[in-house]
């Protein structure tokens, strides 16, 4: 296994594309919070706005360059037929798909951290001078603050997951733009129709079991008790999500042809 | 290596029309023979299908028996209107004229709060089991309470009208019809600052004025009603409505609210009759609860009038009832994400396995292989688009009415424009995806590329931008193109939260459009000078 | 031994309609190539990937060494192989390559420069392997497969798009694999390409094994070694058929001549002073073995039905 994560390690590591595609997860987070953050308005009458949500939107995009990161890394090498050089390398298939999704939670922790601290810290910075300060009962954003906290926390925590996800869905599909193509709807398309097609009875209940809609509760620091689901179960719905995606991927692997 | 040679081939010009002929029948076979691709359109249009014609609606309208059957007055100009105040009127023969003076304009406004609130959901309040008793009020005016003077042809639901009225944060305003509306002098009205108003009728025409003492009048505007009977209803009026409040970037609180104005100096002239003042609650709900009842108090010269409801084109959304046929084209989104997936594999598999040299080999003309492309590619797009909206635009309406929701209708060449312009919009993005994919020449990240210019900045919009930075998205990215799917219009003197959610766009429908086409151009002259640039 | 023996038994394997397997079994011998070969769709890939546990057989067993490769815990320490020389991410460069399949093995960097420098491979190392020639990806791949210094190699089709400069160095890099004493498979859809390099061959058809041989009794089981003599001497046939040669007339004043040598043709007509202007020798090839028992063996498969009845 130790092997398995090393060679898993170096190929990400070697292949050109994943230095920048993890830079480009902190690029677009960071830039969509910054812009989402310069767009709000407070006035002295006070608005209805969770600070820290919204300085997390950025998230919202990152998910995506995450997904590329984690599809990548397995629907890549059935893209070129590397997929049977690896499974000689390491013929246990369960190895293989724990060494890579091992890897890739470990590329995008950091890469998310960073990304959810920056987002933070712009919202420190941006949301005072738009209305959200002290005065308008918003207390600067602070990690100290527990509820931000576990926001801040539980962003990277999503990422992590939205990356197992994607990894999970990319294995069983073994195909990248098909797989991106399912995460994408997912993450965005999943989203929208809950929010336009459902009635408001079944819209809550979609939004409690949506991976993306559950998992992103975990963003709200305000009006707990109006979410569909409380922002820690969210997320644990999330990974229920993720864990049956890999458990199909690593099914399939094993039961599959390569 | 083989780059030499194919950039002089590629020189040599090809063989005219025929040519592109041959490079397009090569295209469109490559098309069809690839069973993913085929199966991804067919797919597309069955979400487009499904997504409409099963969608999650429920509504009371006509669910409780006949009385519960929704319908909506409508104006003299054809469209549905609210026509719901509180009307304090005497009829008037011939021309004559009437002037007031408002000395206070206060109201009630729900204490707010709600939970997260339906974007296109069930019937609001105006539907016939509306709330409004019992609930928490506070203080306010909302922006558009009006109260003042009006002259209707009747008290007929949807009869013409004008009114000349001082609104909740909107100063004085001459309307008429209502959907015309004419700014006056701005302000509201306390006892300090009183208001006088007039409103005279000369024939059919009715002209509205203003004066903050009495004595030097402005003239706001004047309507002309076309038709207009020579008795008219004419007197007092107030109607407060809806109030919508945003809460967060994807919430709302609604409620009806209540306003009460208080006048004196009341002066008539023409043809008015002796007896007293008839007060009377135009329009609404016929089991409105006490706040939306209204009133009014006759004491020596002066009148108090409460009401509440509105006199303006009817919405849908928060502030309004029911839906748009918009809503039953919901399922574009995954119907366009196939296609998204489809069009970029549709160029990036042949870079996959090299074989975009043999196509290159074959038509050297790199131009047109992407043209070729584009063409086959929204062609096929649009004939899935066309017959999936369709389906669901002609049939989805029908769906929806049968669950109880109540639907807005629209004319025929709305519903033309909203098939059309979804079968474009599918078509339009496959090709800026098809374009993206030459580029970028990564499935993985080009489908990434492309649903994040197209989808996101919608999702985003509905969901956590504010209502600000939501439209400016969706003015300038690809994201603008779903305006064509619009089927309501908005209007500034309705209060209403105007989202994409409920089928509302900061752009004119082919302004929309026309702003994911610039994006899809640039996106095809990136691509083809990569093309030709590159070595394959 | 027996660690390095690749021993496959009894595989069978369909897939839909198609029976890619029926029944393959032969075994790989230390110290020897192995040429596996018989026409396109006779199984040798899938009897390779069932080998390397890619695909799963329906039935009977591939086992190197005694275990089954999924079993391995550094199975390119048993089994080094090549199967698709294109399978490698293009961007990745050839080092880099070596690199994560040595990691997966717990093998140092050191070794990736060794198996660098045998296939020599050093001056294109630090480049892509996207931008590889054919021939430049099949020494990658050989790379790859002697990473783990293997007692037995697995080779599919290496010859591919090699030059002839390349096909060379290759027969001699599988001649050397095999006097270190490693088991070597080599499969290959020309005979011809075995012909200098095998010691030994396994021919496939239709999912089987027709026949399983060394070179040496395959050459002796075909038609043999035949002598074309050119003589006007009319004895000449006699002086060598009583020699026990078959000797047939082929021409005005040509004799085919089998079971007899070149230079035993030459002392017998010599000793029996019978002029002769000419005499060349036609070694029977691999690939003439090769057709005869592949024909052997449609007529076999004709007759099975009548042995039945």
């Amino acid at each position: 296994m130790t092997e398995a994560l090393h060679a898993e390690w170096t190929k990400l590591r070697t292949a050109p594309g994943t230095v920048w595609l993890l830079l480009g997860v902190v690029a677009a987070t960071v830039a969509v919070s910054v812009m989402a953050t310069a767009a709000v308005a407070c006035p002295a009458g006070g608005c209805a706005l969770d600070p820290a949500k919204v300085s997390l939107t950025g998230i919202q995009l990152g998910q995506a360059v995450v997904a590329i990161v984690a599809v990548l890394a397995i629907g890549g090498e059935y893209g070129t037929g590397m997929i049977r050089v690896t499974l000689t390398a390491v013929p246990r298939r369960t190895h293989v798909l724990a060494a890579k999704a091992a890897v890739v939670t470990a590329l995008v922790v950091p890469a998310a951290t960073l990304a959810v601290l920056a987002c933070l810290l712009a919202g420190r910075l941006i949301l005072p001078g738009h209305g959200v300060t002290a005065g308008h009962g918003y207390p600067p954003l602070s990690l100290g603050d527990g509820p931000v906290l576990r926001a801040a926390a539980g962003s990277v925590l999503y990422l992590a997951l939205i990356a197992l996800l994607s990894f999970g869905i990319a294995a069983a599909v073994r195909d990248s733009a098909a797989a991106i193509g399912i995460v994408l709807g997912v993450c965005y398309v999943l989203p929208i129709l809950t929010q336009v097609v459902a009635d408001p009875h079944w819209r809550r209940h979609l939004q409690q079991i949506g991976p993306v809609s559950a998992g992103l509760a975990i963003q709200a620091t305000t009006e707990l008790p109006s979410l569909p689901i409380s922002p820690w179960a969210g997320l644990g719905v999330l990974a229920a999500w993720a864990a049956a995606a890999l458990l199909t991927g690593g099914l399939l692997l094993r039961l599959r042809d390569a | 290596m083989t780059s030499g040679t194919v950039t002089r081939d590629r020189t040599a010009a090809g063989a005219g029309r025929d040519g592109f002929a041959r490079v397009l029948r090569a295209e469109w076979t490559k098309f069809r023979t690839v069973r993913g691709w085929a199966v991804g359109t067919l797919v597309a249009v069955a979400a487009i299908v499904g997504l409409g014609l099963l969608p999650g609606l429920q509504g009371s309208c006509g669910k409780q028996g006949p009385a519960s059957t929704c319908t909506l007055p409508v104006g003299p100009g054809g469209q549905e209107v609210s026509d719901s105040f509180f009307f304090v009127h005497q009829p008037l023969a011939g021309d004559g004229s009437i002037t007031v003076r408002m000395t206070s304009l206060t109201g009630l406004l729900p204490a707010g709060s709600a939970g997260p609130r339906g974007p296109a959901g069930s019937p609001g309040p105006a539907g016939p089991a509306g709330p409004g008793t019992g609930e928490e009020m506070r203080a306010g005016l909302a922006p558009w309470t009006k109260a003042g003077l009006i002259v209707k042809a009747s008290t007929q639901l949807g009869s013409a009208y004008a009114a000349v009225m001082v609104t909740g944060s909107h100063g004085v305003r001459m309307q008429d019809d209502y959907v015309h509306d004419t700014a006056g002098p701005p302000g509201t009205v306390t006892p300090a600052a009183p208001r006088w108003l007039r409103l005279t009728r000369a024939g059919d025409t009715l002209t509205g004025a203003a004066s903050a003492d009495g004595t030097h009048w402005t003239t706001i505007g004047s309507a002309h009603l076309a038709g207009l009977p020579s008795t008219v209803q004419a007197g007092l009026f107030t109607a407060s409505p809806q109030y919508v409040e945003a809460i967060g970037a994807a919430g709302a609180s609604t409620g009806p609210s209540q306003a009460t104005a208080a006048f004196d100096h009341l002066d008539r002239q023409g043809t008015w009759p002796a007896n007293a003042w008839t007060g009377e609650k135009i329009g609404g709900a016929d089991n409105a609860g006490p706040l939306e009842r209204g009133g009014f108090d006759q004491s020596g010269g002066g009148f108090t009038v409460t009401g509440s409801g509105d006199i303006a084109p009817a919405v849908s959304g928060a502030a309004g009832l029911g839906t748009t046929i918009t809503q039953t084209l919901a399922g574009t989104f995954a119907g366009l994400l196939l296609v998204v997936v489809v069009a970029t594999m549709f160029i990036t598999a042949e870079y996959r396995r090299g074989l975009i040299r043999t196509t290159l080999a074959a038509s050297p003309r790199r131009g047109r292989v992407l043209a070729a492309k584009a063409l086959v590619l929204g062609a096929v797009t649009a004939l899935a688009g066309l017959a999936a909206a369709a389906v669901v635009v002609t049939f989805g309406q029908r769906i929806l009415r049968g669950n109880g929701v109540y639907v807005h209708p629209a004319t025929a060449l709305t519903e033309v424009r909203l098939i059309a312009g979804t079968a474009a919009l599918l078509a339009v993005a496959a090709v800026l995806a098809l374009a993206i994919g030459a580029a970028l020449r990564r499935s993985t990240v080009a489908v990434t590329a492309v649903i994040v210019v197209i989808v996101l900045p919608y999702l985003l919009s509905i969901s956590v931008l504010p209502a600000g930075a939501a439209r400016w998205l969706l003015r300038i990215t690809p994201a603008a193109g779903f305006a064509v799917q619009q089927s309501a219009a908005s209007y500034p003197q309705v209060s209403n939260l105007y989202t994409p959610a409920d089928g509302y766009f900061p752009l004119a429908p082919w302004t929309g459009f026309a702003v994911l086409c610039a994006w899809t151009a640039l996106a095809l002259a990136v691509a083809a000078f990569l093309l030709r640039r590159r070595d394959a | 031994m027996n660690d390095t023996t690749i021993v496959v038994s009894g595989l069978r394997k369909r897939f839909g309609s198609t029976t890619a397997l029926d029944g393959m079994s032969f075994a790989v011998q230390p110290g020897q190539v192995t040429g596996f070969v018989g026409p396109n769709g006779a199984g040798k890939s899938t009897t390779m990937r069932v080998i390397l546990g890619l695909d799963a057989a329906d039935e009977g067993t591939a086992l190197i060494g005694g275990r089954p490769y999924r079993s391995l815990r550094r199975p390119l320490c048993h089994v080094g192989s090549l199967l698709d020389a294109g399978a490698l991410q293009p961007s990745r460069t050839a080092r880099n390559h070596l690199l994560w399949l040595a990691h997966s093995q717990g093998l140092t960097a050191r070794r990736v420069d060794a198996v660098i420098e045998q296939a020599g491979l050093r001056a294109v190392a630090r480049r892509r392997a996207g931008g590889f020639s054919l021939g430049m990806r099949q020494r990658l791949g050989i790379a790859a497969a002697l990473l783990g210094d293997p007692p037995a190699l697995m080779l599919d089709e290496p010859f591919n798009g090699m030059d002839p400069e390349g096909i060379v160095w290759m027969r001699g890099f599988l001649r050397s694999l095999a006097a270190q004493g490693r088991a070597v498979l080599v499969s290959s859809h020309l005979m011809s390409e075995l012909q200098d390099t095998a010691d030994h061959v396994v021919v496939a058809g239709r999912g089987k094994v027709i026949a399983d041989a060394s070179v040496a009794q395959l050459l002796a089981a075909a038609s043999g070694d035949r002598v074309t003599l050119r003589t006007t001497a009319p004895s000449a046939a006699a002086v060598l058929a009583q020699a026990g040669a078959t000797v047939t007339v082929t021409g005005p004043d040509t004799l085919t001549v089998s079971g007899l040598a070149a230079g035993a043709v030459v002392a017998l007509l010599s000793a029996g002073a019978v002029p002769f202007s000419e005499v060349s020798a036609h070694r029977a090839t691999l690939e003439d073995a090769y057709l005869e028992l592949t024909r052997d063996a449609v007529e076999f498969r004709a007759a099975a039905p009548e042995v039945a009845r």
